[in-house]
């Protein structure tokens, strides 16, 4: 029918309009992780380069604030999966009369907004801190202890909600059985219902780490000394962007994809065994199943081998690849191109003509001031390490920004003498 | 009470029974109804130097949300206009973007839990991933894209749709394209949840007695649906009106969220009761909101976060 | 396997709120029995059942095991053993490890574990299965993998939760033989629940019939079904054609019932309520369908009942007819199929009669649901 085939079409017209907006700007951001200019864009086009990965690496802020950011991960996954189980045992046997109270309040943390959880948080403990008459270096206002606390208040919640899902499918029968064989309620729930709870638990865990991860709102309010990797991003993209961030950017995507790709092709071949173990006879099952080859008949493996090729594959380029002839061709080239427009405003200005505009212009001229950013950069050979005022660069003072732009790099970010590897073959 | 309790320790036993009940405990009352309290009764108090704290001057006070509406004492306007104006134009656009979001989401949300084949598991994971990766990085993402020399206007321009690069950010598109994806998977979620256990048999039905596309919509799977749209929105509502990286990273500069004077009066003028009162009125006016809307589509509470 | 442990119940009243799930139980259970209790669902045996294994608390009145009160005994302290109504096989586990978790929470060896495991499944006869999960069982395999588990905690007594309800007709008349046969061997005390009169009556030395929280009778399986002692018993095990009527008058051990519609019949009272029939009491008498035979036309006198048969049916063994009777239940009866040739009756008035010692009185009261 002519009017299902519209439909049909229409709906795949409409996923992939979804999906470039999903997925688009991470493929962007990816794209300029590998782009020469100090800026992260991905058009044009200048120079494959390695060197924001070196940069991203050798940046102490954002290294530190990953080791705080798994720091309080952990924390929080323990506390608030612990938090969130036994929220999710106290559900399913609370007194039938408490229990939309309950459910309220435990369920309330996810809508309050990340802000308030913040700042009640920090409120709170500090209240309780001037209490027990303790100092403003107590324990109760360390910021990984407040940074902890606060996310698990609504990361909890969230666990809760995965874990519900799958105790409700427990029999409760079997936590009878193994009392009754003999087990104190604790081994009951080591060996009977932790095992059951199991991949629920892992979700959970993940969901906690990656959601502890990357918050921000209640962060912002709470992390005191301990700036997590969110903080120290959110820094950056207000005082000044280097494609760094978008190399980080692309390492996360990676490893997400990797992890998915692992996980896809473990379920894939869980499948495969069940498929065969039903279908083994008794004989066959006490000789061992026979599993088919790892990677037959399931894709998501096969994509994971290409993956892990192409990341060897990169990584071996990057060793060996030196962008730095591009890099100067460009630089050369744009040097051209601005001589050659200063000498046309010269010409413009003498002629007096009053008409600024001429027709279409070429996209380079569009917004000069930011194509400054990659000149300086390029120029003093520190890798991702740069000015925040390099962005606003000013058109006329183009001959002395090289210079300057780089020293200042250095000496303002504090990461002086932090020299790209790339940068020895360099000049 | 006690009988119930009794029976609690009686399934759980001594040791696993206080285990649950401490962590429970701790975190509904030590995590959440304390701190919230906590806040609440700060807002009323005077901003005071910590050794005054306690003292004669820390009495209750209505001065900070007083400052939300008529601002500072002598001030030049009879009424706070610009707070006022970033709390008004804050909800509205958290409304604008939770509608934004609803209409983007409904149909993959549909599409997802009523077609059944491996394709969906992939589906399902490419819209996880972007919601692996940090936040920040993901507004950090739509800048590149929205900005003045960024890639939505390059192709514009190189399209020949305009002349000159046009101001995203300024314009706030950036800050809605933001919000509006920041939260996709919190609408998607509830939806498809609830239509995956939606019987197609019922929409075959509905098809064959003859219904159109619209209608069968209308009256089958939006009212089956319900729970789940309630659910979404009202997750997207509160936390876009409760966001706070997108705005500082896509708002443009003369567009404030309410959430940065929030933010401002914590972390730039120390004023903690302030804030906390601007968090109050914040938080209070949201519930109210969600509860209002609740009431007119006849959503109970219970619905939510399912 | 230490024998013969007797369970008691003295004066066991359950309450879940206001109501009462058992009403003051009194049960003796001799040590190496089998014993069944029989009732309908939600007639509060495996509330029962929940009390003698610890996870009840009963409101008042003793669980005695062994003579041991069992007070504030968890259910992991107590010797017993109980077989789930869905068997609760720990999904995750192999059948090994299941059959031998009393072991492995004592902290025994792998090895040992193993072994014993090894053992109990060759007396199921299941070998060679321990690597298995559950799931991967049939149900009947499932079900001796559940009492293998239970007999591996070597307990003084099992309790058994209607292990038998989810299997089919035929393996569940398989699996009554193989129980029986099971509990001679290991000469422990069960404990068994069930709704189902033929299991009781196959496998029990002695059975409690309950109804709504009361135990109506205790006795073996022959003496409630030839001797009821309450109306519910007499209904509920068993087919049985009701009577109703007065006592119109008591000679010994027997009564004459005038009864609403088939005038004045003669039947011996219960052994239970000998005594206690007057005249003028409201009663029912009870005629097993077997118990009932063709007279020639005309008989009368009070064994002989008169009715209108409505249909007929040949079932093999028996020819069954089924007449007009009391309170809009029909009247069945059984002729047995020995060659005979059995001519229509129906539409047709027939005369049935009986010895009045096949027939049993008991004072009136509720009958089993159909």
């Amino acid at each position: 029918m002519m009017s299902e085939r519209i439909i049909r079409y229409s709906i795949w017209i409409y996923l992939g309009i979804f999906f470039a907006y999903l997925l688009g700007p991470l493929v962007i951001m990816s794209i300029t992780a590998f782009n020469s200019p100090t800026f992260p864009r991905a058009t044009p086009w200048e120079c494959l380069t390695f060197e924001w990965f070196s940069a991203l690496f050798q940046d102490q802020r954002i290294l530190n604030g990953i080791k705080n950011s798994i720091i309080v991960g952990l924390g929080t996954v323990i506390l608030s999966v612990s938090m969130g189980l036994a929220g999710a045992l106290m559900l399913t046997q609370i007194w039938p009369k408490l229990r939309a109270t309950y459910y309220t309040i435990i369920i309330a943390p996810i809508l309050i907004p990340g802000v308030v959880l913040g700042i009640s948080t920090l409120v709170f403990w500090d209240r309780i801190n001037r209490m027990l008459g303790l100092g403003a270096d107590s324990f109760l206002s360390n910021g990984l202890f407040l940074t902890i606390i606060g996310q698990s208040t609504f990361i909890a919640s969230y666990c809760l909600l995965v874990l519900v899902a799958r105790l409700q499918r427990y029999d409760l029968a079997l936590t009878e059985a193994a009392l009754d064989l003999g087990a104190s309620h604790a081994q009951a729930f080591r060996k009977i219902l932790l095992p059951f709870m199991r991949p629920a638990i892992a979700s959970a865990a993940v969901l906690a780490f990656l959601a502890s991860f990357e918050n921000y709102n209640t962060t912002t309010f709470t992390f005191g000394e301990y700036p997590t990797l969110t903080i120290e991003l959110a820094q950056k993209v207000r005082y000044g962007i280097t494609p760094a961030i978008s190399a980080l950017a692309f390492i996360i995507v990676a490893l997400t994809v990797f992890f998915a790709l692992i996980n896809e092709s473990k379920i894939k071949r869980k499948e495969q065994v069940m498929e065969a173990r039903k279908n083994a006879t008794v004989a066959e099952l006490s000789k061992g199943v026979k599993v088919p080859g790892f990677l037959s008949g399931n894709p998501a493996a096969i994509v994971l081998v290409l993956f892990c090729i192409g990341s060897v594959a990169v990584v071996g380029t990057a060793t060996a690849y030196s962008p730095d002839q591009c890099i100067a061709r460009v630089k050369e080239q744009k040097q051209i191109e601005a001589e050659e427009r200063i000498k046309e405003l010269r010409r413009k200005r003498d002629a007096d003509n009053l008409k600024k505009f001429k027709g279409v212009f070429d996209p380079d001229e569009i917004s000069p001031e930011e194509e400054e950013a990659p000149k300086q950069d390029n120029n003093s050979g520190f890798g991702g390490v740069f000015d925040p005022n390099a962005l606003s660069g000013d058109d006329d003072a183009q001959d002395g920004s090289d210079a300057s732009g780089g020293d200042e790099s250095g000496n303002n970010s504090g990461f002086g003498g932090v020299f790209d590897p790339n940068n020895l073959n360099s000049d | 009470m006690p009988g119930f309790l009794k029976e609690f320790f009686n399934r759980n036993g001594m040791g696993m029974g206080l285990t649950i009940l401490g962590l429970v405990l701790f975190w509904t009352v030590g995590l959440i109804i304390l701190p919230q309290l906590s806040m609440l009764d700060f807002s009323f108090r005077p901003n005071l130097p910590p050794p005054e704290i306690g003292g004669p001057k820390d009495v209750y006070t209505l001065e900070n949300y007083k400052y939300l509406i008529f601002g500072p004492e002598g001030g030049s306007q009879d009424y706070n206009v610009v707070d006022l104006k970033v709390f008004y134009r804050t909800l509205i656009a958290a409304v604008f973007v939770t509608i934004f979001n609803l209409i983007l989401c409904y149909p993959i949300a549909y599409y997802l839990g009523q077609t059944k084949g491996n394709h969906i598991r992939i589906f399902a994971l490419m819209l996880i991933i972007p919601y692996w990766i940090n936040e920040i990085l993901r507004a950090f993402a739509l800048r590149i894209i929205f900005g003045e020399s960024g890639v939505l206007n390059t192709v514009l321009m190189g399209l020949g749709v305009f002349d000159t690069p046009f101001d995203f950010v300024r314009n706030d598109i950036a800050l809605y394209a933001g919000l509006g994806y920041a939260y996709i998977l919190l609408m998607i979620f509830p939806i498809y949840n609830v239509i995956e256990s939606l019987d197609r048999n019922q929409i075959e039905a509905a098809r064959d007695m003859g219904a159109s596309w619209w209608r069968i919509h209308r009256r089958v799977v939006i009212p089956y649906a319900k729970p789940g749209i309630s659910s979404g929105c009202t997750m997207v509502f509160m936390l876009s009106a409760g966001a706070l990286a997108a705005p500082q990273i896509l708002g443009g500069p003369s567009s404030l969220w309410f959430t940065q004077l929030i933010y401002q009066q914590f972390n730039d003028n120390s004023d903690w009761p302030q804030g906390a009162a601007y968090a109050v009125v914040l938080l209070v006016t949201c519930i109210l909101l969600v509860l209002l809307a609740m009431r007119l589509f006849k959503v109970n509470m219970g619905d939510i976060g399912k | 396997m230490s024998a013969g442990v007797g369970v008691d119940l003295e004066n066991l009243w359950i309450r879940f709120g206001d109501f009462v799930a058992v009403r003051d139980a009194n049960v003796h259970i001799k040590g190496g029995d089998f014993f069944s209790f029989l009732g309908p669902s939600g007639c509060g045996k495996t509330t029962i059942l929940r009390a003698v294994s610890g996870f009840l608390e009963p409101s008042e009145g003793n669980v005695l095991i062994g003579g041991n009160n069992m007070k504030g005994i968890g259910p992991n302290k107590r010797p017993t053993a109980l077989i789930f109504q869905n068997l609760a096989l720990f999904p995750l586990m192999k059948v090994w490890e299941n059959i031998t978790f009393s072991m492995e929470i004592k902290g025994a060896s792998a090895g040992e574990r193993r072994k014993r495991a090894d053992e109990l499944l060759e007396m199921i006869a299941l070998p060679d299965q321990g690597d298995k999960l559950p799931s991967e069982l049939s149900g009947g395999q499932r079900q001796r993998v559940a009492i293998a588990r239970a007999l591996c905690a070597e307990p003084d007594v099992l309790l058994l939760d209607e292990p038998l309800s989810a299997l089919d007709l035929k393996l569940r008349q398989h699996m009554r033989t193989e129980l029986r046969e099971i509990q001679k061997r290991v000469g422990i005390t069960f404990i068994y629940i069930t709704h189902d009169q033929g299991e009781a009556l196959t496998m029990s030395d002695d059975i409690a019939v309950m109804r709504a929280g009361v135990i109506d009778q205790i006795a073996d399986g022959k003496t409630i079904y030839n001797d009821p002692a309450t109306a519910f018993a007499a209904s509920f095990v068993g087919e049985n054609n009701v009577f109703r009527g007065k006592v119109a008058k008591v000679m010994g051990n027997e009564v004459m019932i005038s009864t609403n519609r088939s005038g004045d019949l003669v039947s011996r009272v219960s052994t239970a309520n000998q005594g206690k029939l007057n005249v003028g009491d409201d009663a029912m008498m009870f005629i097993r369908p077997e118990a009932l035979a063709l007279a020639p036309d005309g008989a009368s006198g009070d064994h002989f009942v008169t009715a209108t048969v409505t249909h007929e049916e040949f079932e093999g063994n028996v020819f069954n007819i089924f007449t007009e009777g009391d309170g809009g239940k029909e009247i069945k009866v059984s002729l047995p199929n020995l060659g005979q040739s059995f001519e229509s009756h129906t539409g047709q008035p027939i005369t049935l009669e009986y010895d009045s010692n096949n027939a049993v009185a008991v004072p009136a009261g509720e009958l089993a649901a159909e």
